[in-house]
């Protein structure tokens, strides 16, 4: 499988011929453009417009975050995926409101699952609060039941926001360090730590299911659960809800856990708590093992990357508009 | 002006269509709808590095209608065409699709020899125009056409060919 390319550092992007290489402090890094899937830029780096030109050609999303570590925007190549039909299909299922209906419940369905899965893993592991998180799994199986009674996509919304507010009450129970309390969820700006790290992970799951869209007949700005605007992309977001939990989540507990961040690791910026350089390289670095971690698919007959997993949802996804079969959110048994 | 009542329309077969109705149905339909394989798939990549690689003292590439033939080159006055494979697991196929521009040949009037050629086997075989194909081409060209008018393709079945085909993920997405 192809490589994610992470930038911390400031410097140059470049094309040389048919290669590509970024220039920091006069040495000069070349990237093996054919197994270059995408590239995040953290640091300070100036792009030439024959590097955009070869990007866009070699098909490699950019995705640039600001020095906060906020996601700031994508250079998004031309498509090279055409397929009105999947298009078409894509929209109908937009502007019919059973049909979008169904694909937002489907999705926050996915959703829920997933917070149930964590909180189900760590309920025979914390050292307290296992009442807690039993409580939790029941109102979370609540919600999943009144998903069929909601007739908005508002609705929808509200169950979603109620189920992860349930969820991440869960949280301190299963850090258990008084470094990282959750609180209350706060983001931009994030005011304690472990916001910080939930809105950093996040935002880093939203940008990986873009790159994934651009690898399918999907739009990416039309989505189901999250309300198109066209102003930014939005089934990235309906996408990323599924595998929140357990790409991001869980690592945030692993990498507490295993005290591989510490409070050390975060500024304190006007009026919000942020992720330090190295806090950011360590969760990229640890984030990106994860990803490449594999397991096996039965259907499929074989095994899979963690990453894989989102590119199988949108397959499913577009077979589910084109009318082939209905989705169902995957599930994850982890 | 005169007045120009329109064809009705047929939708145009290709050398790639035929080859996957003998395989598989479900990828006829997804071609003609334009669903691409995943092209980040390792034996895509190598279906194009053959093509690049192999023959490279022949002809290459001649298009012409909606066909387009791998090589094209005249032996002893009679024209002899070739379709290069990666393997002959699936040769049936293969030979239909050679089959399909000899046929397509002959109705512009050009007698032509067909080679099926294997250059990773070292083999080759001759394929040469027959009534019996000829009717069996016209049945599989009919049958494209009424595949491609389905609103849905036809379910995924597991064949040996999926083992590496670059649709195998998207077929197989699901959990089961």
């Amino acid at each position: 499988m192809k490589k994610t390319l992470y930038i911390f550092n400031n410097g140059e992007l470049r094309r040389k011929d048919n290669s590509l290489y970024f220039e920091t402090d006069g040495q000069r890094k070349f990237i093996p453009v054919e197994d270059t899937n995408d590239i995040f830029i953290f640091g300070e780096v100036d792009v030439t417009k024959r590097f955009l030109e070869f990007a866009s050609q070699k098909e490699i999303c950019v995705h640039y975050f600001n020095h906060y570590g906020y996601y700031m925007g994508t250079f998004y190549p031309r498509e090279h995926l055409n397929a009105g039909h999947v298009v078409l299909k894509q929209a109908e299922h937009y502007l019919d409101k059973e049909k979008r209906l169904t694909l937002a419940r489907l999705f926050v369905k996915g959703s829920i699952g997933q917070m149930r899965r964590v909180v189900k893993y760590y309920t025979s592991r914390v050292k307290s609060g296992q009442e807690q998180l039993t409580e939790c799994i029941d109102r979370l199986d609540h919600h999943l039941d009144i998903l069929p009674q909601q007739k908005s996509v508002e609705e929808l919304m509200a169950v979603e926001g109620h189920a992860r507010e349930a969820y991440y009450s869960t949280f301190d129970y299963i850090i258990g360090d008084a470094d990282f309390r959750f609180e209350k969820r706060s983001q931009r700006p994030p005011l304690n730590r472990l916001n910080a790290l939930i809105s950093f992970g996040n935002s880093l799951c939203y940008t990986m299911a873009l790159s994934e869209i651009y690898k399918t007949y999907l739009d990416p700005r039309i989505g189901y659960l999250h309300a198109t605007n066209f102003r930014r992309f939005s089934l990235n977001l309906d996408l990323a809800e599924i595998f929140k939990p357990i790409f991001v989540d869980r690592l945030i507990f692993y990498l507490l856990n295993k005290k591989m961040l510490t409070k050390e690791e975060f500024d304190r910026q006007t009026g919000g708590i942020l992720l330090s350089e190295s806090g950011k390289r360590t969760f990229v670095a640890e984030m990106d093992k994860r990803l490449k971690t594999t397991i096996s698919h039965r259907h499929l007959g074989r095994s899979v990357s963690y990453r894989r997993l989102m590119r199988l949802e949108l397959y499913k996804i577009q077979k589910h508009i084109l009318g082939e079969k209905e989705y169902e959110p995957y599930q994850a048994l982890w | 002006m005169a007045d120009v009542k329109a064809a009705p329309y047929e939708m145009p077969v290709t050398g790639v269509h035929i080859w996957y109705y003998f395989i598989c149905k479900r990828e006829v339909w997804l071609i003609v709808h334009q669903i691409a394989a995943d092209q980040d798939d390792e034996n895509v990549d190598l279906g194009r590095f053959f093509n690049d690689q192999t023959y490279q003292r022949d002809k290459k590439e001649l298009s012409f209608g909606h066909i387009k033939i791998d090589r094209v080159r005249e032996e002893r006055g009679e024209l002899v065409i070739g379709e290069v494979k990666k393997s002959s697991r699936f040769k049936e196929s293969a030979r239909y699709q050679l089959l399909y521009y000899l046929d397509t040949l002959r109705q512009m009037g050009i007698t032509a020899r067909g080679e099926l050629l294997f250059p990773k086997e070292r083999r080759k075989e001759i394929v040469e125009w027959t009534p019996e194909a000829k009717t069996k081409l016209d049945k599989a060209i009919a049958d494209i056409r009424k595949i491609a008018r389905f609103p849905v393709p036809p379910p995924p079945k597991k064949i040996p060919f999926c083992q590496k085909c670059a649709y195998r993920e998207y077929c197989w997405a699901e959990e089961g």
